[in-house]
């Protein structure tokens, strides 16, 4: 048995490591993705008064707070058994679609995007925003620096400020916007509307009809059947704020439908010995160990899984987009992990279209933005989408509010199982007979990176490289070959 | 602008913002002087820093080898990291290199980064471990003295 490991070493990606193991003759045999556990959370929180908690978790990640923040703030609503004015709501669901067209456009131009725009065999050194502005222009760079700015000033506006925004309190938000505020949202997001059509048009010039990239969507090296995860409204629209949890199977059938205090009865988590991270799964299916099908209770949560689990978008352009992803890859559901990427993109502007709904309904600066909670805490669950999958916060209080338990199901951690797999599907294809090329890993890297994984504890980027080791062992454990990035 | 980076919560990985605590204390209130307290990386930090004239950012770095050591570096001395990047994030000199193509007059002309050497746990807590609290009140004092010197030049 041979083992190929790539082992990040930087302190931002703490222990993660994807590991391959290559058999007898070269081909492999199986491929691992280990995280770091958020070790010791629940225990630094216990004693803390449960209204702390929004701000606490928003820290838990540097690069995504405001989905812990909101997810947190939807607990405390439970915990309190009040519920927030209407207003309240709207503005938290502001907030959050502006924060998915940040994160969205951050992925998509900066992240998972290049390996497209500029190519998944470009140098590395040209796989990043800079050889996107190389390759598209300086205009768009400005662009989109622009539009990932006014969308976090829209999270400052309603927040109070743009990094770890805090206005989330249990029964509504902390503050109101005017009347200004509310006209400037309102031009930002008619701005991000144009910006998301126009996103996907250079999608669609720049990957679509390249065949070589059509090509790696639609390839069996990045597909993977496993039932779906999202959250959906009373029609089974896709909404990244609040509805019931909806699961489908591998062919697009509904499975079952839950409101999130009941995740328990549905999602229930393996441990392995070989990483700190457990395995979610469902319940009901069972675990079969890291196989896709309909027999195993592998699920993936992603903009791809929340689009096959929905019957449409609730905003009328994404509905048109929505419609033509899944006509011109054949019928929902979709399992190509690249398409994870388009998918992205449709709820770009889905979120765009929402900010623009929000920003004009004149209840948005309704000065009713709390209900002041007076029953006694005790137990409550908050779920949202996050960008890169559903995620869930649920906390257990004495009476006077003091946490005593906290379980979170972060939304990288319901897609571990998925991601090995596609790691695994994605080294078969590139590693044959003992031979591993550089190109190993980008190509392994790109089934990751489509799900945009969120693992980061600390919050810093010094030196802030993701170096990325390859080591292939003989079957007596010696290092046959190590690859490393510069 | 002196920033101080790290997640509070994570006990010596916090180690630049308890760093600024102290300092802020060291040091009298000056107009054109302004401390910033971040947990973020990458885009959002330099974000925070355009259109100042100098930045000192303190931070902590992992090094088993040598916990608590102080050392000061420059953005060039990542240089050759700056096409590296998690699955998640731009790193720093990532997002410096984009904003100096994109918005190069509000690039800081100076930016030092300061750094302590931590053993990172992964730990949630808010409190420093002894050597790191050493190391922090040592840096503390070195920048503070620095500062409260060189008022109305440059550092």
């Amino acid at each position: 048995m041979k083992t190929v490991t790539i082992n990040p070493i930087t302190r931002l990606e703490g222990h993660g490591k994807i590991s391959i193991f290559l058999n007898d003759q070269g081909n492999v045999d199986n491929a691992y993705f280990q995280v770091p556990e958020l070790r010791g959370f629940e225990k630094f929180c216990e004693g803390r008064a449960v209204e702390e908690m929004p701000d606490i978790t928003s820290r838990i990640c540097g690069v995504c707070p405001e989905a812990h923040h909101i997810a947190s703030t939807k607990a405390l609503d439970a915990v309190f058994h009040v519920e927030a004015p209407p207003a309240a709501k709207k503005l938290r669901e502001l907030l959050y679609s502006a924060f998915f067209v940040a994160d969205h456009i951050t992925h998509f131009y900066i992240l998972g995007g290049p390996d497209f725009v500029v190519g998944p065999k470009a140098p590395k050194s040209e796989r990043n925003i800079l050889g996107v502005i190389a390759k598209v222009g300086m205009d768009v760079g400005t662009s989109v620096i622009q539009h990932r700015s006014d969308a976090l000033q829209v999270i400052a506006t309603i927040g109070g400020k743009r990094i770890h925004p805090s206005c989330g309190v249990p029964g509504g938000v902390s503050k109101t916007i005017t009347e200004e505020e509310r006209t400037k949202i309102e031009t930002i997001a008619r701005s991000e509307v144009e910006f998301a059509q126009y996103t996907l048009k250079l999608f669609d010039e720049v990957v679509l009809k390249n065949q070589e990239y059509a090509g790696l969507i639609k390839s069996d090296v990045y597909s993977s059947k496993t039932y779906y995860m999202g959250t959906v409204d009373d029609q089974n629209r896709v909404n990244f704020y609040d509805g019931k949890i909806r699961v489908v199977d591998p062919e697009g059938r509904e499975f079952a439908k839950f409101q999130a205090s009941d995740y328990q009865q549905h999602i229930s988590e393996h441990v392995e010995p070989w990483t700190y991270l457990k395995f979610p799964y469902l319940t009901k299916i069972g675990w079969r160990g890291l196989v896709g099908g309909k027999d195993s209770g592998i699920y993936k949560a992603t903009p791809l899984a929340r689009l096959n689990v929905a019957e449409g978008m609730a905003t009328p352009s994404a509905e048109t987009e929505y419609k033509r992803m899944f006509e011109m890859l054949g019928g929902k559901p979709v399992h190509s992990t690249l398409a994870t990427h388009w998918a992205r993109l449709i709820e770009l502007l889905y979120a765009s279209e929402r900010m623009l709904e929000l920003s004009k309904d004149p209840d948005i600066t309704n000065t009713n933005v709390r209900n002041i909670p007076t029953h006694t805490p005790d137990e409550g669950v908050g779920a949202v989408e996050a960008p890169r999958g559903t995620l869930i916060h649920h906390y257990k209080t004495d009476p006077a509010g003091l946490v005593r338990a906290v379980n979170l199901i972060v939304a990288t951690t319901n897609n571990h199982a998925a991601i090995s797999m596609s790691i695994k599907r994605a080294a078969e294809g590139v590693i044959k007979n003992g031979e591993v090329s550089d190109g190993i890993l980008n190509m392994v890297e790109m089934a990751f990176r489509a799900y945009d994984p969120c693992y980061a504890c600390a919050t810093h980027t010094l030196p802030g490289q993701m170096p990325l080791e390859v080591k292939i062992y003989s079957k007596d454990g010696a290092v046959l070959r190590n690859i490393r990035r510069p | 602008m002196i920033v101080g980076l790290g997640n509070p919560i994570m006990g010596d990985d916090g180690v630049g913002i308890h760093v600024l605590r102290q300092l802020k204390q060291r040091t009298p209130p000056r107009t054109d002087l302004e401390y910033k307290q971040l947990s973020v990386g990458g885009l959002k930090l330099v974000e925070e820093i355009l259109g100042y004239r100098t930045v000192f950012i303190i931070d902590s770095i992992e090094s088993e080898e040598t916990i608590g050591r102080i050392r000061e570096f420059s953005p060039e001395q990542f240089n050759n990291t700056y096409h590296e990047s998690g699955p998640h994030a731009v790193n720093f000199i990532t997002a410096l290199e984009l904003y100096k193509k994109l918005e190069p007059t509000r690039i800081p002309e100076r930016i030092r980064i300061f750094t302590i050497d931590i053993k990172n746990e992964f730990e949630f807590k808010e409190t420093l471990t002894p050597p790191i609290q050493k190391a922090a009140s040592h840096l503390a004092e070195m920048l503070a003295n620095e500062i409260n010197r060189t008022h109305g030049q440059d550092c």
